[in-house]
């Protein structure tokens, strides 16, 4: 444990706690003093502290004597020894703390230290050195309380001068009691003090011989021991520098050029020390010792023992009536409780702790009977720092110092500065223990209603936080941030500063925003209040992105933020500046190298997507796997392996030329744009209000590249690097290597905007994109690099991940070359399935280099097809109507040469400047939904030596395709005819809206001819199908060859044509050939489209319904007539099966059963589509089974349903009728015919092998026992096709190799013959 | 008689995740610094105590004039209770 007397308390105890000597001295005195600077008090002060008096042996109440180690006195003017007035000690703290204030702040450097920086320093380092001073100050502001006996004058030194004039009468007279302080005059203290008699005799008047002969008269009069004689101003040889100034600690204020005891030499130190020795060792501690002695005595007469201590309280409980003034009886000096006070206090001050305790005791229970509560606080006070001196009870020496402190606070006047001392004594004892947090707590309850004082407590509190172990860095933040305000309260500004920049240490890295924006914001504007408005803004700024703030804050930071710029006269630049937020992910770098866009949608597609089309297209190298970037790095110098590239245009050299002391700028232009990269960055507004951006821009940087240099040495070599800051605007604009696009908009609430900056080379070089700088509210410049944090930028080109970072934004700028621009137009933006559209393909150059070689790859060859040059002047849809004269085969049915789906151009075909290329393109979407087509156009340049050799244009355009007619088709065999069936179309109007007009049906193979069964008027007498309407037809399909083939199926009613018009016969609408270009390319991607599906399975039939728009309100011009085609590919004509048959026979016979059964002969023409050979094993069962397999029935029905369809057509009137309902019925009479027995001979069983596309006949015989009609579909073909010898490739095994196939109904008559 | 409280949920390194004011009376100008002020100063006390106690409730670990810190100490985070 540290000695409490050498602790800071204790030190303050032992100097501040000793005994006063008053001092009276004439005008004379004082007058020879200020020769030196100084007051006779002043002159004597530094020789008051007697560290070592061993000489004095002590001895008090016991008769133990002892050696007081240290001794002070404390010398006052008699005219200071009052209670000091208020107000004044008042304006003297604040005027300490304002000095603090002052020297402080100009001590404050810009950033506070980081936390961990403060905690490892010392704990005088960070503490403010005045907090002791004012603490002083603020104690002595309650020095000479009359309920306190320490401040009594113990002594009294009486001063004359030897040139006053009768020296013996100035001392009576200075000894006058008007002139005494109150405390003597108003009987608080004893007016018999012990009076010591000096005489102040100045060397420089006159020789001490008059001096000498006063002193002895003096003698004669007060006695031989209290006169003494002082020379001063011994120094003969004019003002003496002391090396170090006694005085200099003393008295603080003194003007730089005044040198304190400057006529006082080493003599007269020496007899000032003297003096003050023999008066304190001789005098003052030998009377203090009597005074004890004495009290002592009278106390242990009078209180002490048992007796008197009953007797006390019964005395004190009769008294106890009469008295009720507040703050208890008036005490006299000569009252036993006053004498108790003195006894303890001079005990005290002669550092005997022991009896002082014991008087304190004894004295405090007095007071608490009296309710003399504010003497009672202040015994309890001095009880509390007696037991801390001595070291022993801490708790005691606590309580004592807590109730002292309550006490204090409970009497309403004048206590809360006794309080307040109290507590920093208190404080002091708990510092000294190391009990920081307590000490901290303390000084929190010391804060009154004096924001000042609070604010002093307040910080002070704060650093106890700090110094506690472990450190509490939050209290002690938050406490700065309370004392910072009431500093603030008081217009201690520079101090409110101060605390808050010590808080922001504690907050800097918090993440509890509004603590992080209150500390910023006020600081902010405290330093625009004291006019420093550059270090305001640079706090405002961290405060400017809350999004956290309510509206109301969030306009107050904005517009305090504002002003405090305007104030400053200039423009802000800011690196980073918070408002708005750029979001960096968002960053996305698009330029253009060989890969060049169409419009900015294609810059946006996956780079994937396209390298997918362009693989085919660019050149490669003789390595097999080559993309365009190995072929790039190829071409390319190593060095800018890396850096990406874009393209220069506009100024090619700029040149600089001496001439006449004038620099000429001669600017060699080319024609062209540069072409420039596009750099989108997302701003958003993180506030609830709105906040106007202007002169959005990147910051670039252009370097001339090395090579470059270094090839021409002789041409001036420059650094073309864009510093904006030195140039002026304009300037910028002729001598600026690039041009940078400026953006300016305002961003409401919340929003967030994504602009597109540009900046556009005009030199070859290195370019860089470095940032990206706005203007807020046109006052503050704000900068963001890009570079920093650029971990997570996603950059649409940048897929190489092994590039750096900051390569991302770098570019090669090469010279100009030509770029195609293309465009099609006119792209639909949606459009319903089916609709066939020409289309113009666009491609413009605006260089004066021609490009060639071009190349077109379309990612969607199926809904966009190439057509020819010379399709842009015909006539849609005109000229795909069928006129008799042309030849189907015609010119215009050329199909294009595509190779991998690359389409290449004419070779002779060259885009020139000013004469854009046209090329027709034909859209018809097969499809609903939304498709995105990707057309890539590669071309390579004739004349243009440099790093790229060919370009790539890419175009994006997005197509909304809607549902518009579902078409099907289906298609029924005949069963009594080979080669015919019936074809069912089902169409429905799938749209909400449109209403289409059906117009033609052609099959596509000219083999198969159709005709309609019934007119479509019938059914559709308006012709055209409204929304959601279905249309059924039935036509009847027939293969020409095999008409020609088997002459005796004929039907002359039925013209077959591959075309039929729905509409009215009459109509003179014409025909459409679809065999012509467009139709016929979009219906061979319907067939590979369709066809994959089925693959190999033959006898299909292609069928393309078309069909035209009717819109109502717009009347149908050529130009406005949309054409709708609808592709039906690979319709099967037959079941699963390859085989086909036919039972061909007698249908009645008439027999005469009572001579034999009947045999009857029936032929079944089997015939095989098949590729290959196929062998069918016919298999009448004469157990009828229809349910025998379910397979077998499922096949049944389906034949039966056909069947049925195919019977009933004639009758059925309604379409809507659906086949199920006759396929039941059907089902139900087979089963129920089949019931009379017939027999199939034996011959019946037969086995074939057909040959591939051919027929055979096989007979049939069956013998029928009894008259009635018979059903013969009670047999089977189980057909096997024959795996041939050769290579059968893959198709075989997707087609079934064998199946079985149910009989049709062949109903025979047979009648008993008469 | 405190009118407002104010909830704050606390990570492990000192993070407010959470906050919300509760309570009906009209808000206070400087009510949510205020708060903040206060709760950050209390995780201090509770950095202290939070080792000392078994308890996970924490009630009353500081106080600011009229304004009591109570708060719940879960294994991984800090809860606050704050009237």
């Amino acid at each position: 444990m540290v000695d409490p007397a050498s602790t800071p308390l204790g030190k303050m105890l032992l100097e501040e706690i000793t005994p006063v000597v008053m001092v009276l001295c004439t005008p004379n005195v004082e007058e020879a003093c200020l020769k030196n600077g100084l007051s006779f008090v002043q002159m004597l002060t530094p020789f008051c502290n007697f560290n070592n008096i061993d000489a004095v042996l002590v001895r008090t109440a016991s008769d133990q004597p002892y050696r007081l180690q240290k001794f002070k006195l404390r010398l006052f003017y008699a005219s200071d020894i009052r209670q000091p007035n208020l107000e004044v000690a008042e304006e003297r703290l604040k005027q300490v703390i304002t000095q603090a204030g002052e020297r402080d702040f100009s001590e404050l450097s810009i950033d506070p230290p980081h936390v961990d920086d403060l905690v490892s320093r010392s704990e005088p380092e960070i503490l403010p050195s005045w907090f002791q001073v004012f603490n002083k100050e603020l104690i002595r502001t309650l020095s000479f309380s009359d309920h306190e006996a320490f401040d009594h004058p113990v002594a009294c030194l009486l001063v004359v001068s030897s040139k006053d004039e009768e020296p013996i009468n100035r001392f009576v007279d200075l000894f006058n009691t008007n002139k005494l302080p109150s405390l003597l005059n108003d009987g608080v203290m004893d007016p018999m003090i012990l009076k010591h008699y000096l005489l102040l005799h100045d060397n420089q008047d006159e020789t001490s011989e008059k001096a000498t002969k006063i002193l002895t008269e003096m003698r004669g009069t007060f006695g031989p021991n209290d006169c003494q004689l002082l020379c001063i101003n011994s120094s003969k040889d004019g003002p003496l520098q002391h090396q170090d100034n006694p005085w200099s600690q003393f008295k603080l204020d003194a003007l730089p050029g005044q040198h304190l005891g400057c006529f006082l030499n080493i003599d007269d130190f020496n007899e000032i020390k003297d003096i003050l020795q023999e008066l304190s060792t001789k005098h003052i501690i030998p009377y203090m010792e009597q005074k004890i002695h004495v009290l002592n005595q009278k106390v242990s007469a009078t209180r002490k023992g048992f007796r008197n201590q009953i007797k006390n309280l019964w005395w004190r409980k009769g008294k106890e009536d009469e008295l009720d003034s507040l703050n208890g009886p008036i005490y006299t000096f000569s009252s036993i409780e006053s004498q108790i006070r003195i006894l303890g206090d001079y005990a005290f001050m002669l550092q005997d702790y022991d009896l002082a305790l014991s008087n304190y005791h004894l004295i405090s229970t007095d007071y608490k009977l009296d309710k003399a509560w504010k003497r009672y606080a202040a015994v309890q006070e001095m009880m509390g720092l007696t037991y801390f001196l001595l070291d022993q009870s801490r708790k005691e020496a606590e309580s004592c110092m807590e109730n002292a402190f309550d006490t204090y606070l409970k009497i309403e006047s004048a206590g809360q500065q006794n309080a307040t001392r109290c507590g920093l004594w208190w404080i002091g004892m708990l510092k000294a223990r190391d009990q920081h947090k307590e000490a901290a707590t303390v000084y929190f309850r010391i804060c009154g209603e004096d924001p000042l004082h609070s604010a002093v407590m307040l910080e002070q509190a704060s650093y106890c936080y700090f110094f506690s172990k472990p450190t509490m860095l939050h209290k002690y933040g938050f406490h700065l941030v309370l004392s910072g305000d009431h500093y603030k309260k008081c217009d201690q500004v520079k101090h409110a500063i101060r605390t808050y920049k010590s808080a922001i240490s504690v907050y800097k890295e918090t993440t509890w925003d509004h603590i992080k924006d209150y500390v910023h914001f006020h600081i902010g504007r405290w330093y625009a209040f004291l006019g420093l408005y550059d270090i305001a803004v640079m706090h405002m700024l961290e405060v400017l992105a809350c999004s956290h703030q309510s509206k109301k804050n969030q306009e107050l930071f904005l517009r305090d933020f504002l002003q405090i710029v305007q104030k400053t006269g200039k423009t802000f630049e800011v690196f980073k500046l918070k408002l708005p937020v750029i979001s960096i992910s968002s960053l996305k770098v698009i330029f253009e190298d060989q890969r060049t866009y169409a419009s900015p949608a294609a810059a946006s597609v996956k780079e994937s997507i396209w390298h997918s089309l362009e693989e085919d297209m660019v050149p490669s190298l003789t390595t097999a796997r080559s993309n365009w970037l190995e072929l790039q790095s190829k071409l390319m110098p190593k060095k800018y392996k890396e850096s990406n590239i874009c393209v220069a245009g506009g100024m090619k050299i700029p040149f600089l030329k001496q001439s006449s002391q004038q620099l000429e700028v001669v600017l060699i232009w080319e024609t062209g744009d540069p072409e420039a990269i596009k750099v989108d960055v997302e701003f958003r507004n993180p506030l609830q209000i709105s906040i106007s951006i202007s002169g959005v821009s990147l910051i670039c940087e252009l370097s001339a590249s090395p090579e470059e240099m270094k090839s021409d040495a002789s041409s001036s070599a420059i650094e073309l690097q864009n510093d904006e800051n030195k140039n002026s605007r304009t300037s910028v604009d002729i001598i600026s290597p690039f041009i940078l696009s400026e953006v300016d908009f305002t961003l409401a609430g919340g929003e967030t905007i994504l602009v597109q900056l540009t900046v556009a080379p005009r030199v070859e070089g290195i370019l860089k994109i470095v940032g990206v700088r706005w203007k807020l509210s046109s006052s503050v410049v704000g900068f963001h690099n890009f570079e920093s944090n650029f971990l997570n930028t996603k950059i649409v080109k940048g897929r190489n991940s092994k590039h750096s970072p900051i390569n991302e934004l770098k570019f090669m700028v090469i010279e100009s070359l030509p770029k195609l621009e293309g465009f099609i137009h006119p792209f639909p933006e949606s459009t319903y399935v089916g609709d066939l559209r020409p289309l113009v393909l666009e491609l413009r150059n605006q260089s004066k280099y021609p490009v060639q070689n071009l190349k077109m790859k379309i990612s969607h060859p199926r809904f966009l097809v190439i057509g020819n040059q010379e399709e842009l002047n015909i006539k849609f849809p005109t000229f795909l109507e069928k006129t008799i004269n042309v030849e189907t085969n015609g010119g215009l049915a050329k199909s294009n040469t595509i190779s991998q789906g690359v389409f290449s151009f004419p070779e002779d075909i060259m885009v020139l400047e000013e004469t854009p290329l046209r090329w027709s393109l034909w859209l018809r979407t097969a499809v609903p939904g939304d498709i995105s087509f990707y057309i890539t156009v590669y071309y390579e340049m004739g004349e243009v030596s440099g790093v790229m050799r060919y370009r790539i244009l890419r175009m994006h355009y997005n197509l909304k395709v809607l549902p518009s007619l579902d078409v099907s088709f289906q298609i029924s065999p005949c069963p009594l005819r080979m080669q015919e069936f019936l074809l069912r179309m089902n169409v429905l109007n799938q749209t909400s809206s449109e209403s289409f007009q059906v117009h033609q049906l052609s099959s596509v193979a000219k083999q198969w001819g159709i005709s309609l069964l019934q007119p479509v008027d019938g059914v559709l007498p308006s012709r055209s199908l409204f929304p959601h309407q279905a249309l059924s037809c039935f036509f009847m399909l027939k293969d020409h060859k095999s008409l020609t083939s088997e002459n005796r199926i004929s039907s002359p009613s039925l013209h077959l044509e591959s075309d039929v018009k729905l509409g009215p016969q009459s109509d003179d609408e014409t025909l459409y050939e679809v065999s012509r270009l467009p139709l016929a390319d979009f219906h061979n991607c319907e067939r590979l489209h369709q066809g994959t599906l089925q693959q190999g399975i033959q006898h299909r039939v292609d069928f393309i319904l078309i069909s035209r728009l009717l819109r109502s309100n717009i009347h149908a011009g050529a130009s406005d007539l949309h054409l709708f085609s609808h592709h039906a590919c690979h319709c099967s004509l037959s079941s699963k099966s390859p085989i086909s048959w036919l039972v061909d026979g007698p249908r009645t016979i008439c027999h005469d059963f009572a001579a034999s059964f009947c045999e009857i002969n029936v032929r079944m023409t089997i015939s095989n589509s098949a590729d290959g050979v196929v062998s069918v094993h016919v298999n009448p069962s004469d157990s009828h089974s229809s349910g025998g397999q379910s397979s077998n029935a499922a096949a049944a029905a389906h034949h039966s349903e056909d069947q049925a369809g195919w019977h009933d057509i004639p009758v059925a009137k309604d379409i809507k009728v659906t086949s199920d309902v006759l396929a039941t019925q059907a089902g139900k009479s087979m089963s129920l015919e089949s019931v009379l027995p017939f027999i199939w001979s034996g011959s019946s069983f037969t086995k074939v092998l057909i040959e591939p596309k051919s027929t055979v006949e096989v007979p049939l015989q069956i013998c029928v026992f009894a008259p009635g009609t018979y059903d013969l579909s009670n047999y089977v073909l189980n057909w096997n096709l024959v795996p041939a010898s050769s290579d059968e490739g893959n198709l075989g095994e997707q087609k079934p190799s064998s199946g079985v196939c149910q009989g049709y109904p062949y109903h025979l008559t047979v009648l008993q013959s008469t | 008689m405190a009118t407002t409280a104010c909830f704050i949920i606390v990570s492990r390194n000192d993070i407010p995740i959470y906050e919300a004011e509760v309570g009906s009376a009209a808000k206070r100008e400087d009510a949510a610094q205020l708060h903040q002020f206060i709760l950050h100063a209390a995780l201090d006390i509770v950095q202290d105590l939070a080792w000392t106690t078994s308890a996970m409730f924490l009630k009353s670990i500081d106080r600011f004039n009229d304004l009591v810190v109570s708060v719940y100490v879960t294994a991984g985070h800090i809860l606050y209770i704050f009237n």
